[in-house]
């Protein structure tokens, strides 16, 4: 059955804090410092996501072990039914804090891991010792039984290398590995030169990584690009057409406002002062994200029921419009 | 005979405003009533739906719950006769059966 009629996101990223102790490369967020929300709101977030039966909650931008009230935070939204995850860079997961993750209920937890490489992690990450760190907590996690997955962004430095970063993540024992497409939001703006594939680049990743992610079976290969259409691809992986932003799950920021996803950075609200449920329905810019129409090449494309132009975050970003076709499809013109 | 349950590794909810609609639509005789998803799962990263007669299914297995105890509440909630039920309910849990949402025992 289409996936036409949800009444509220199924899953909420919550920047549940700005700071972080790295300076990645690719962060979208090192540039929008927001303050972060007291634990009282915090808490009413949670309350509002639980009354609208969000089904997932995963903790994004900066660290969140950052902040102090992180495991009673989670242990709140847990008993309230909802399934916490977060990302990490792992670097503050030493034993007592794998303990307390384990036990505030986390649903799963990522782990950074943009290379098999240490060297090319740790300069990615800007962080010597970094990658050591991040294999430490991948381990910890797992020996405490806490679901994990890898999360790396796929970029100038690792889309060749992927085969070895899968490798790796099923050393660890994680259930999936996340292929995240490079976003040129934030500092990954500034180093689109230095970080960004070129269309063809694209496509030479997706057609191995692909057919790999076909054939494995011990291990979850994830994608989350709907420009996977191009290669037929999207009977499987896509859930719903075009990106998921505004479709299935929706950005919290630092400090409350909402956005449809962290890389498009336009309020469409704010969690503690409008209704959560109303918004969700009515705002024109979820309204515009659900209703695409085809612009320059994506007009005739064959394709275009299904990818909607590709990733809006990285439209705007490129050419400033919602409508821009995605600066990373590789089709010449359009697909007949 | 067989008992469903429900795979612990599906997380789910109901989407209360369109399950309601659902039923006001079809306390109305309106034929589409069955066409809107009111019940949504998630398993291993994909999404899926129910309509209202799915819905009304899965809401009801717990474990304990036969696919005959299952279809009698079916029958009755819906005004359906009762043995058309039973083949149509079984029909429904080996349908999710065979995509691993339950296990039939
Ligand atoms: S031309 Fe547009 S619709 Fe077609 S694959 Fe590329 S981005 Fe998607």
């Amino acid at each position: 059955m289409t996936i036409t009629h949800l009444a509220s996101p199924v899953t909420v990223n919550w920047g549940i804090t700005a700071r972080c102790n790295f300076v990645c490369s690719h962060c979208f967020s090192r540039l929008d410092q927001a303050p972060e929300l007291s634990s009282e709101d915090a808490r009413r977030v949670v309350d509002i996501l639980a009354d609208h039966s969000v089904m997932f909650l995963n903790y994004g931008t900066g660290e969140p072990l950052l902040r102090k009230d992180l495991f009673e935070l989670t242990a709140y939204a847990t008993a309230k039914g909802l399934k916490v995850t977060m990302n990490s860079n792992g670097s503050l997961i030493d034993e007592a804090a794998a303990d307390r993750i384990r036990d505030a209920g986390f649903h799963g937890v990522g782990i950074s891991i943009d290379s098999a490489d240490p060297a090319t992690h740790d300069a990615f990450r800007r962080m010597p010792g970094s990658f050591d760190k991040a294999v430490r907590a991948a381990r910890l996690l797992r020996e405490r039984g806490v679901p994990l997955s890898i999360s790396s962004v796929i970029c100038k430095i690792n889309h060749t290398g992927f085969p070895e970063l899968v490798s790796l993540a099923r050393s660890f024992g994680a259930h999936t590995i996340d292929l995240h497409n490079f976003k040129c939001s934030g500092m990954g703006g500034l180093n689109k030169d230095q970080l960004d594939l070129s269309p063809d680049e694209w496509k030479a990743f997706y057609e191995s990584a692909v057919p790999m992610r076909e054939s494995v079976t011990d291990i979850d290969i994830a994608f989350d690009d709907p420009i996977l259409s191009l290669l037929g691809a999207e009977d499987k992986a896509a859930l719903v057409s075009g990106s998921v932003c505004g479709k299935l799950s929706l950005y919290v920021k630092p400090d409350g406002e909402i956005t449809p996803c962290g890389f498009i950075p336009i309020t469409i609200g704010h969690i503690l002062r409008d209704d959560f449920g109303t918004m969700w329905e009515s705002s024109p810019v979820l309204d515009h994200l659900r209703h695409k129409s085809a612009t320059g090449k994506c007009s005739g494309c064959s394709k275009f029921s299904a990818c909607l132009g590709g990733c809006t975050a990285r439209a705007l970003a490129v050419y400033g419009s919602l409508e821009a076709p995605d600066p990373h499809c590789w089709a010449e013109e359009a697909e007949k | 005979m067989m008992r469903p349950e429900r795979n612990p590794a599906i997380v789910w909810r109901l989407e209360k405003k369109h399950y309601d609609e659902a039923w006001e639509a079809a306390r109305n005789d309106e034929e589409d009533f069955d066409d809107k998803g009111v019940l949504t799962l998630m398993i291993k990263g994909g999404i899926h739906q129910l309509n209202l007669v799915g819905a009304e299914i899965w809401t009801r297995i717990d474990g304990t719950k036969d696919d005959a105890a299952i279809a009698a509440e079916m029958a009755e909630l819906f005004g359906w006769e009762p043995g058309e039920t039973v083949e149509a309910v079984r029909a429904f849990l080996e349908g999710i059966a065979s995509r691993g949402w339950v296990t039939l025992s």
